[in-house]
This record gives C-alpha cells, structure tokens and sequence, in this order.
C-alpha cells in the first residue's frame, strides 16, 4: 500500500509538470497583452511597450517558461501582473470561500441524493422514486446560473430570506457563514446531487437483485439493516467513484457559482485572471487545481479498500 | 406509516423552527449608516493612478490623493491644495504656495518638493501633462511650502490640465513616490487626500477598504467638483467588486449594496420603478462611442473610404442597438462632443445629410476598393462594443465590402489593435471604442485628437495641418481664441476622417434613497460630502 501511495504522489508531480506546460504555453498563444489592459484605453503604445518591459513580457517564451519553472520549483507561484501581490498569498486569501463552499455542497449532496437514491431503488418504480429522478433530470439540464438566478430572485429579493451574495468567514459567526453559502451550496449541489442519487439507485438496484439480498430477507434482517448494511456497502464503489469524479463538475461549477453569488474564492480569481491575463495568478490556480483534482482520485481509489477489502494494490 | 400524537408534535416543533429561519437568516448585520457600500464600474488592479490611465485607478486617486488644483462644477479650475498662487506679467512664471494643514497619511507633512516631483513624473507620461513639460523651463522648490513652474513660453491651459479630472489627473505623491520612473508601478497607497487606503482589509478581486482620514483639513468653500471642501461625511467607504451585472442589481435592491455606479443600460427601468432606489446620471456630459480605422492599410489609408464611412454610420441606430432607450442617448456631429466649450458645427455637412449607402460605395470606388478584407476587432464582452461592430460590418457587407468580424474579448482586441501590420499579420482594420465627452474638450489631453501619425493613438491618423492647430489651440491665451481654433480644427478633422462618431450615451448610476449629497462631474466619483441616513 506505502509503495502504491508512494508511486501515485510520484504521478501526480508529473501530471502537474504536464498541466503545467499545457497551461503555459495555451496561455502565451492566446490573443492577449497584460501590459495593455494594465496601461489602460488612453495609453500609448510607447507606455504600453515600457510596461512589457518592465514585466518581463519582451523575453523570449523559453526563457520565461524556464523563469516560472524554477521559480515554481521553489514553491513559489510567482507574482500577479497586476496587483503586485504573491500568487500564493492571493490563493491563500480565496481558499477559505472556496473550501467552504465545496465542503458544503459536497457534505449535503452526498446525504441527499444517497438517501433519495436508497429510497428510489427500494421504492423503485413509485411516487417517490419517479419525484426523485424527475428532480434528478431537472439538477442535470437546469444550468447553475439559471438556478442561480432564480434562487436569488425568489429567495433574497421577493421573501427577503436570505442574502443576495458575499461570503462572511466562519471566523465571524457559523451561522452568517453557512446563512450566505445556502442559496450558492443548493445552485452546485443539484447537479451533484441528481449525479449522486441516479447512481446510488441504478447501483442499488443491482446488488437488491442478488442472491444475498433474499437470504438477508429470509432471515429476517430489518428493511432498514437490509438497506444500509447490506445493500448500499456492497452498492458502494461506483457511489465513490461518482463521488470522487464529480468533484471536477464541482470545480467548474465553482466558477460560476462563485461569479453569480459574489463569492471572493479561487474560482472568481481565476475568471478576473482571465480577462486580465494576469498569467501567474492564472497558472498558479490551474496547478493548484489539478494538484487537487488528482489527490482526490488518489484518496477514492485508497477508500475503495476500506469498502471492498478484497481489493488490493 | 401510523399517526401518533408525539409526531404530530414534533412536525408542530419543526415547523415553528422553520417559519423562525428567514429572520434569522436574515438577520445579518445591516451595513452601517457610516459606511458606504459600492460597486463600482470595473475592478481596481492597479493602484498607481499615473501608471495607468484606467478610470477606476482615477477614482482610487481621488479617494486617498489630493490635487493642487481642481475643476468646479461649471469646469472651472480652482485651488485645492494650493493655498496661493501667482503668474508673473509676462505668464511665464506661476508660483504657488500649498495650503496649511496639508499632510500625509503616514503623518509627514506635504511639502514643496513632494509637488515638484509629483509634477514631473505625471508630466513625463499624461499627454496634457507633456504638452506643459514641453514648454517648462524649471519646476522647483522655493521653500518648504511654495514652489515655481517656469515656462519657456505662456501655457494658457496649466491650470486645466492640472485641474482636470480625465485619466491621467496630477495626483500629488510622497516624494520618494513620485521620484521612481512612471513606468514603475508605486502601490504604498499613501496620500494626502480625503480617504485612507485600508491596506489590512483590502482584499484584491473582492474588495477595497477607504477609511476617513480623520487629519485630512477640507478648504472652507463649499465642494463643487473637485475644487471646494472635500467634507468626509462617511466613516468608511468599502468598493465590493461584484462582477455579474445581475448579481449586483439584486444585491442593490435588497439594500446589501447602497451604491452601484454602471447598472446595465438594459434593465435601468426595473431600478427606476423600485422606490427605495434612486436612477442618477452624475456625468452629465456621458460618453461619446468611437470608431477608429488603420490608416496604415488599404482600404483606410485611402481618405475616401474613411469619409464612406460618415455614410455608412446612423447614430440613432448605432445607439438604439445598445441603449434602447432614447432617454440616455443622444447624436453627436463634433468631435469635441456635445457639451464642451469647443462644441461646434463646423463641416458636419455629412451629419445633416445622413445615411446614404450609394455614396458610401461610390466613395470606396473612388478609394480603389478591389475587395480587400476588412477586420472589423468585435469585443464580445462589452455589448455596446460588439453591437456597433456587428451593426458597422452589416453596414460595410451592403455596399459590397468583405467585412469580417474577429471575435475576442477586450483583451484580446487591446493587443490586436496594437499591431501596426496588415491583416494577414495579425492586423486590424476597424475597433470602437468609447471616451468621456467631456475629456473631448482638450484635444491635447484625449489621445484620440491626435493626428500625429505614428506618434499618435491607434489607427495613427495623420494629418500635419490638423497637428499645427492643435499645437496653436494648446498655445492659445484665451477660450474664444481656443473656440475659434476648434472650429477649424474640426474643418479638417471630417475631411481626414481620423475618428467617426457613433453617439453619445448617458450612464445612470443607482443608489438607495438614503444616500445623499453624491456630487455628480465627469470621470470621477468623489465619495467626499455623502452621507447616509
């Protein structure tokens, strides 16, 4: 098991190395010039050509990439282009926002849509179960800005229930903290959630249908032993599984959601970056993420053990 | 499922607790009557108001420097931090002496040499800025309080151009800030003006922290423009950069923001019937929407089909396309825009005469069109840009020219118009753009006058008459002499067509009701003489 975590923390350094080169050079081909937007609609070319260089812009590509890699290296991400402030420093800042709301929604979905998938497979064919997977079709076609929107429009504008936007960090109160990540966490999740709950059921269905399934019964095991010690354990790898990949729809969706509801994390400092083309903030997030991305892959396969013990590495 | 007592009493204690969670989700603080909540028309990236011309880092300026001069609400300048001043007969002397009380916010006091450097670092890049140092024999330091601006000849406009609040304004800074080149970024954020920076809040992206600077010493006249009393009547003003449109306006309506200067034009009617929200057009002068061509490749380097183009342009539609409602727009036939004193009507046969698609092809026959491409940048992510560039290709493609968009962002259209190539290179033919109406009023400080060729704003247009007047105008003693040379100027300008005008626009801001004393000039929002009840 030491040797198997040893040699994926080695993959994962090089999968970073490549997301890393990917995003360099994709960033450099792209149409765009930091020193232009910096200098502003008024500036002259000769302003603009001084900022370059002072940026370090005029390098040659190689060189510059060298600069970032070695830099990158010494576990510095660099400096933004624009605010003067370290990458690592603006990330730490975002973090929090971020973690929190992707905590949050993965903690809810997760106990929603296993349950709701549970209870379909058991009820599966009833009122419940035709409720659970229409919501489920609608969590997967309604974008999250659409939800978004709605849920703003509904629930902070006409019944004035919760806020509009912002984040309060949990420093300042648990209950400002989770009241401003409800109405974000409900427009991330459903996606998640509809994802979770219709494998939950196709996978329950399954193991509900073998053999020890009926012997359970026979021997007069509860409805509710029956379904949670027997059914969903054995129902629980591809749940993981799903878990552990929608964590990257969950990423995504960051994004917007961070952009709808005004929320400061990575996510909206990654979209300014874009528009900026503020290259060190926007190389620095991407590493990150992916940095995260494949650590999770790395912890689903080592929960796979602790469910299935027969599997081994 | 079997109905007992004890559950119908546990959903009775659930559904209690649930009709009490909107009050106690809603019970977040309220944002103080001391602290101003704002979003503002773009994010803050960049501190150093001289570095770039960026409006939001003017109206970061504004907030925590302070300006020797300043314009009244009627455009006038008027001492700020200047408490006397002088100008020798023959104009070429002026010295000043700053005002008591003047300090920085680090607790030094301003003194002479901190303007004398502060001068020339913005002198060295603002085009106004270099239209004086061109004519500055000595700036210096007479004492701890006064020093000399010495001219090799007069500079009737010095004043205006220290006064004035168009991008770059002449900020003043600590010495050993302004003394670093003004390629060089300064970020310490300390000033002598109004409004501390909250560095320790500050949160890049998110949002900015301005606090009372409770040493700042207001002048005792009653604040017009930038000139008057900046009376600090907030404790705090936090600029929220929430960056969807939409979000924004909700966060308005429900009073988690008090202030939002650029709601979208599109929706302003759903502000305007909202009674605890106030629709407010503070920069009465608004916005002139422009278009510019590469002079340096055919088609445009031929004067005939830039003057086609005069032709081609219906302001109305150009307008309607991306304000809607007529309330907020207006045409515009000078290049001095509609509500400066240089305004006039001089050559706008062309205006009067109107869309005429006919003469539009004729002129680019007479041009020599054969069927070039033209590159038309379209900025996807400002919809008054995009919809004049769709709108200007649908009118080029009906008198047969290959009109072609190039899609991108802002971004990428501010590097592409940079390439001085042809469009096989990477070049461009046509982008829009838009200034304040008001900063057409100086020819020698918009960058678009100018029509010096290679040394002028993209498109270089060129035209050697047009730059003999603009110097004269700078070098003019007096405003009707100004306005005489205005009219001329503008004579050549609509036969060399370096710019073609799209229309004016009006841009509402929206406040909440309780928010009051918002003065209302161009390109700046000074956040002095608010107050909140």
């Amino acid at each position: 098991m030491g040797a198997y975590i040893a040699r994926r923390l080695v993959s994962t350094v090089l999968v970073m190395a490549i997301v890393g080169l990917f995003v360099f050079l994709l960033l450099h081909v792209a149409p765009g010039d930091p020193a232009a937007i910096i200098a502003g609609d008024n500036a002259t070319p000769a302003n603009i050509a001084a900022i370059r260089q002072r940026l370090g812009l005029q390098d040659p590509l190689a060189v510059q990439f060298m600069h970032w890699t070695w830099r990158l290296l010494h576990g510095d991400l660099g400096i933004s282009i624009f605010s003067d402030v370290p990458v690592m420093r603006l990330i730490g800042q975002r973090l929090e926002p971020t973690v929190s709301l992707t905590l949050v929604t993965i903690v809810y979905s997760v106990l929603i849509a296993v349950a709701a998938g549970v209870v379909s497979a058991w009820r599966a064919g009833g009122i419940v179960d035709r409720f659970t997977m229409g919501v489920a079709t609608l969590g997967f076609s309604v974008p999250v800005f659409v939800l978004g929107y709605a849920l703003i429009y509904y629930f902070a504008i006409r019944l004035r229930w919760l806020p509009v936007q912002g984040y309060v960090p949990i420093a300042r109160g648990v209950w400002p903290w989770f009241v401003h990540l409800i109405l974000p966490s409900f427009a991330l999740g459903l996606a998640y959630v509809a994802l979770i709950a219709r494998i939950t059921r196709a996978s329950m269905l399954e193991v509900l249908a073998e053999d020890f399934m009926r012997t359970a019964r026979a021997k007069g095991a509860s409805t509710g032993a029956m379904l949670l010690r027997h059914a969903l354990k054995n129902a629980g790898v591809p749940i993981v599984t799903v878990i552990g990949i929608g964590v990257a729809l969950l990423i995504s969706g960051v994004v917007i959601t961070e952009t709808v509801f005004n929320i400061p994390g990575v996510g909206r400092l990654i979209v300014d970056a874009i528009s900026n083309r503020d290259y060190p903030i926007i190389q620095g997030v991407m590493i990150v993420f992916s940095g995260v991305y494949v650590l999770i892959n790395l912890a689903v396969d080592l929960v796979y053990t602790v469910i299935d013990p027969r599997i081994r590495y | 499922m079997k109905t007992s007592r004890r559950s119908i009493v546990r959903a009775g204690l659930a559904a209690g607790a649930m009709a009490g969670l909107p009050r106690i989700a809603r019970a977040q603080p309220a944002t103080s009557a001391r602290t101003l909540r704002a979003v503002m028309q773009a994010d803050l990236r960049v501190f150093d108001p001289i570095w770039t011309t960026a409006n939001i880092t003017g109206y970061h300026g504004a907030l925590i420097y302070d300006m020797l001069f300043g314009i009244d609400a009627d455009f006038k300048p008027q001492p700020q931090m200047v408490g006397k001043y002088s100008l020798s007969d023959d104009k070429k002397l002026y010295t000043m002496e700053l005002r008591d009380g003047l300090g920085w916010h680090d607790g030094t006091p301003v003194v002479a040499a901190d303007c004398v450097a502060s001068l020339r670092r913005w002198g060295s890049v603002d085009s106004g800025g270099q239209a004086m140092m061109e004519r500055v024999s000595d700036i210096s330091a007479k004492d701890e309080k006064t020093f000399v601006i010495a001219l090799k000849e007069p500079f009737g406009l010095l004043l205006d151009e220290l006064a004035k609040p168009v991008t770059r304004c002449c900020y003043m800074m600590r010495r050993k800030d302004a003394e670093r080149p003004a390629t060089e970024q300064v970020s310490a954020n300390i000033g002598s003006g109004p409004f501390t920076f909250n560095q320790a809040e500050a949160k890049p992206g998110a949002q900015f922290v301005y606090d009372k600077n409770l040493r700042y010493v207001p002048r005792q006249e009653p604040p017009s423009g930038l000139a008057g009393g900046k009376m600090v009547k907030l404790d705090r003003v936090v600029w929220e950069n929430i960056g969807d449109e939409q979000t924004a306006m909700a966060a308005l309506q429900s009073g988690e923001i008090d202030f939002y200067e650029t709601p979208p034009i599109d929706l302003i009617g759903q502000l305007e019937s909202d009674p605890a929200i106030k629709v407010d057009v503070l920069n009465k002068t608004g916005n002139i929407c422009i278009l510019r061509m590469n002079w340096l490749h055919k088609p445009f380097s031929d004067v005939h089909a830039r003057q086609a183009l005069l032709y081609l342009v219906d302001q109305n539609a150009f307008m309607k396309a991306s304000f809607g409602n007529p309330k907020y727009y207006r045409t515009v036939p000078s290049i001095f825009g509609n509500d400066t004193p240089m305004s006039n009507d001089e050559n706008t046969d062309w205006f009067r005469h109107g869309v005429d698609l006919d003469r539009a092809r004729d002129l680019f026959k007479q041009a020599g069109y054969a069927g070039e491409q033209v590159i038309v940048l379209q900025a996807t992510n400002f919809a008054y840009m995009s919809n004049s560039e769709q709108l200007i290709a649908g009118q080029l493609k009906k008198i047969g020219v290959n009109a072609e968009l190039a899609p991108s962002d802002w971004g990428g259209v501010v590097t592409r118009r940079a390439n001085q190539g042809p469009d096989d290179k990477g070049g461009w033919d046509i982008f829009v753009t838009a200034d304040s109406d008001y900063s057409h009023s100086d020819p020698i400080g918009v960058s678009s006058l100018s029509m010096a060729g290679m040394n002028s704003w993209y498109g270089w247009p060129s035209d050697d008459a047009y730059e003999a007047l603009r110097r004269k105008w700078a070098d003019a003693d007096t405003l009707d002499e100004r306005k005489a040379i205005a009219r001329q100027m503008q004579g050549l300008a609509w036969n060399s067509v370096g710019t073609v005008l799209l229309g004016q626009w009006l841009a509402p801001a929206a406040y909440r009701t309780n928010v009051r004393g918002v003065i209302g000039i161009p390109e700046i929002i000074p956040f002095w003489n608010i107050e909140k009840s």
